[in-house]
């Protein structure tokens, strides 16, 4: 409510109009964090900006943001995808097992394809059969998830050594190829949600479904595309983890459910949908991913990441609301 | 027993669309009222009927009652797994740290078997499951974040707390009081059995009851259906969510200690395959994942089908993929079913 008043009062310059829309989305919190986070682990392990630990931990980061990403996407249109873990898991054996096979580009778009058919799998029930995301999502976690058993057992795989360096070698000295990939997705994701009428719509059908169909707008397809749209980033995110660790795994994706769910709570995001920024999604997603680094750095059981992290998330999700109400109650008794 | 709930405002769900009834089909409008009359706590019992019948025409020697304990043993240790879920998503939210509170819950078990005797651990254990049931619902009802986030990040703490703080080599030796109350042979009426089936059917009766016949069990519908309607009416609505989530985490710990009894061994990774399967066996119960509907009967309902597919597919020998497969099949089923938002 703050926010969208702060947006009408402020004076229209792009920057203001920038740092109002992070601030509606949420992404203050997470930013900040990130930068606070960032500056401690420079402290402690300066030797982050040489060329390997930039390139393993851009690795490290890379699969998670994607995931992170895919999760929003559906989260920005009230939904949660309980089976994003085995979507990731079918995509990256579907890469690995084709490449036995296959040339790469036809692996890739396999994958990709992969992707694409869970996410309108998931989208289809939840959009036209009108069923809650969360419990058509934890059926097709099953059914994924065995597929993907089903296409490959155990670890192996066709990923090659020119795969490893086109998806986790370096573009250029210290520009770790992976981070160019996020950003050339991250970037036209933010196109897509930002400046094409698909990209309103699914902020739309996230804060107001009522006002959308009042609209006369597609609010079932838009549901639609927002969960083939995160399906395809997933398959995306799948590559990458394939290609940084040189096999395909059908388990592979499993850890990321909860920590996809975790990055885009940190990143502000609300889970009722409609709000949610890419740039605070990324950012989560590299403070989560990168504190077990940080802690074997200065010498701590990093055991504690799990500890941390669920505390990192308490505090940034939870200030701000303790924040609000604090000052609510002060106002209240000035005014 | 009364096991569906209709609390104040919340629409009637049926399974069939509601139809305007023509008139002149009262036979056909009164078979419908009658299956709405039905507590949906049958459905998946009666779906466990007719699996174990389709079991015995595939392999006769299925249709035994050895076979049937065998089921209802695996099925009654996922349901305990899942009473404190039922719990949660009863009153619309999600308990998504059950994992790591029975992984938590059984190791602390273990390791203070040995300076507080049997008692003093299971005590501890359960106190454990209620703080972190507290915590969870605290957070949840007075931060306001969505019990999903709050319950995955409480996961998440507790698998660190796992790692740091028990040296898992020395626990090895369970407690004959807990394998006396599990995985110990007893006689029920000239019929073996493990302990843990009496055991987690008493736990369902007891807790059915104070779902159904107690004034804070009857809150916990009202809250999980109409949280705003509650408040209104007065009801303490964050002190109730609060201690339905205490109580979900304590049932989440006894799991842990009843898992450490029948299977004989704890890992930090114990729980971690009752993450979906504890929600899959309370949707299939027939629960509403928005709150304000389910039931413990249901919910041992729910594993009973899910332990009968598991047995039919090892009978037939078709895989644990094909069994996850039909698991979510199942889940589609029950939920396009019964599971759709009313306008949604």
């Amino acid at each position: 409510m703050t926010a969208a008043t702060f947006s009408h009062t402020a004076p229209t310059g792009y920057r203001r109009q920038g740092f109002a829309r992070l601030r509606r989305e949420g992404a203050l919190a997470p930013i900040l964090a990130f930068v606070v986070f960032f500056v401690v682990y420079l402290i402690i392990n300066p030797g982050l900006l040489t060329r390997f630990q930039l390139q393993t931990a851009a690795n490290l980061v890379v699969p998670l943001a994607l995931i992170a990403l895919a999760q929003l996407v559906v989260v920005l249109v009230g939904g949660i995808d309980i089976s994003i873990g085995a979507i990731m898991s079918l995509c990256n054996v579907v890469f690995a097992s084709q490449l036995e096979h296959f040339p790469v580009p036809i692996a890739l778009l396999m994958a990709i394809g992969a992707g694409l058919a869970c996410g309108l799998f998931n989208g289809i029930l939840v959009a036209y059969a009108g069923l809650p995301s969360i419990a058509v999502t934890l059926a097709s976690a099953f059914i994924i998830g065995s597929i993907a058993r089903e296409v490959m057992d155990r670890p192996g795989g066709g990923v090659t050594k020119e795969i490893y360096l086109a998806t986790s070698g370096e573009l250029l000295p210290f520009i770790p190829i992976s981070l160019f990939w996020l950003a050339v997705i991250a970037v036209l994701l933010w196109l897509l949600l930002q400046h094409t009428a698909l990209g309103r719509h699914i902020y739309g059908v996230g804060s107001n479904m009522e006002s959308m169909k009042a609209a006369g707008l597609n609010a079932r397809a838009t549901k639609l595309a927002a969960f083939a749209l995160s399906g395809l980033i997933v398959s995306f995110g799948a590559i990458m983890l394939a290609g940084s660790t040189v096999t395909g795994d059908p388990r592979s994706g499993d850890p990321y459910l909860l920590s996809s769910i975790a990055a885009v709570a940190l990143a502000g995001a609300s889970f009722a949908g409609g709000k949610g920024s890419i740039i605070g999604a990324i950012l989560a997603a590299c403070t989560l991913g990168l504190i077990g680094n940080l802690l074997f750095f200065g010498g701590i059981n990093s055991y504690w990441q799990y500890v941390i992290s669920a505390l990192i998330i308490f505090a940034v999700v939870g200030i701000p609301v303790i924040w609000r109400k604090l000052s609510f109650r002060v106002k209240g008794v000035s005014s | 027993m009364s096991v569906t709930t209709r609390p104040l405002g919340a629409p009637q769900q049926s399974a069939a669309a509601p139809e305007p009834a023509p008139p002149g089909s009262a036979p056909r409008m009164t078979a419908a009222r009658l299956t709405a009359r039905i507590p949906r706590a049958v459905w998946p019992l009666l779906a466990f009927v007719v699996l174990f019948l389709i079991g015995g025409i595939v392999r006769p020697n299925l249709l035994s009652l050895d076979s049937l304990i065998a089921t209802a043993t695996f099925a009654m240790i996922l349901s305990i797994a899942s009473f404190g879920q039922t719990v949660a998503v009863i009153q619309a939210g999600i308990d998504l740290s059950v994992p790591n509170t029975i992984g938590f819950a059984a190791l602390a078990f273990l390791t203070s078997v040995g300076p507080f005797g049997p008692v003093g651990a299971f005590l501890i254990a359960l106190a454990a499951g209620v703080v972190i049931g507290c915590l969870n619902g605290i957070i949840i009802s007075k931060l306001g974040l969505t019990p999903i986030v709050t319950t995955i990040a409480m996961n998440g703490l507790l698998f660190g707390v796992i790692l740091l703080s028990f040296n898992f080599s020395e626990l090895t030796v369970t407690p004959e009081f807990v394998t006396a109350i599990t995985s110990a042979k007893i006689s029920v009426f000239g019929v073996q059995m493990s302990a843990v089936l009496p055991l987690g059917l008493a736990l369902m009766l007891v807790l059915q009851l104070v779902l159904s016949f107690t004034g804070w069990g009857r809150s916990l519908f009202v809250v999980g259906s109409a949280p705003d309607t509650a408040r209104l009416a007065g009801l303490p609505v964050d002190r109730i969510r609060i201690s339905g989530y205490a109580l979900s985490g304590m049932l989440a710990a006894f799991a842990g200690i009843v898992i450490v009894g029948f299977y004989q061994q704890a890992s930090a990774t114990m729980g971690a395959s009752y993450l979906l399967s504890s929600v899959a066996a309370v949707v299939v119960g027939g629960a509403s994942i928005f709150g304000g509907r389910g039931s413990m009967v249901g919910t041992v309902g729910g594993a009973l089908v899910l332990g009968q597919v598991a047995t039919l597919v090892t009978v037939l020998n078709l895989g644990s993929n094909i069994q996850q497969l039909i698991y979510g099949a199942i889940i589609l089923i029950v939920i396009s079913l019964y599971g759709r938002k009313s306008g949604g």
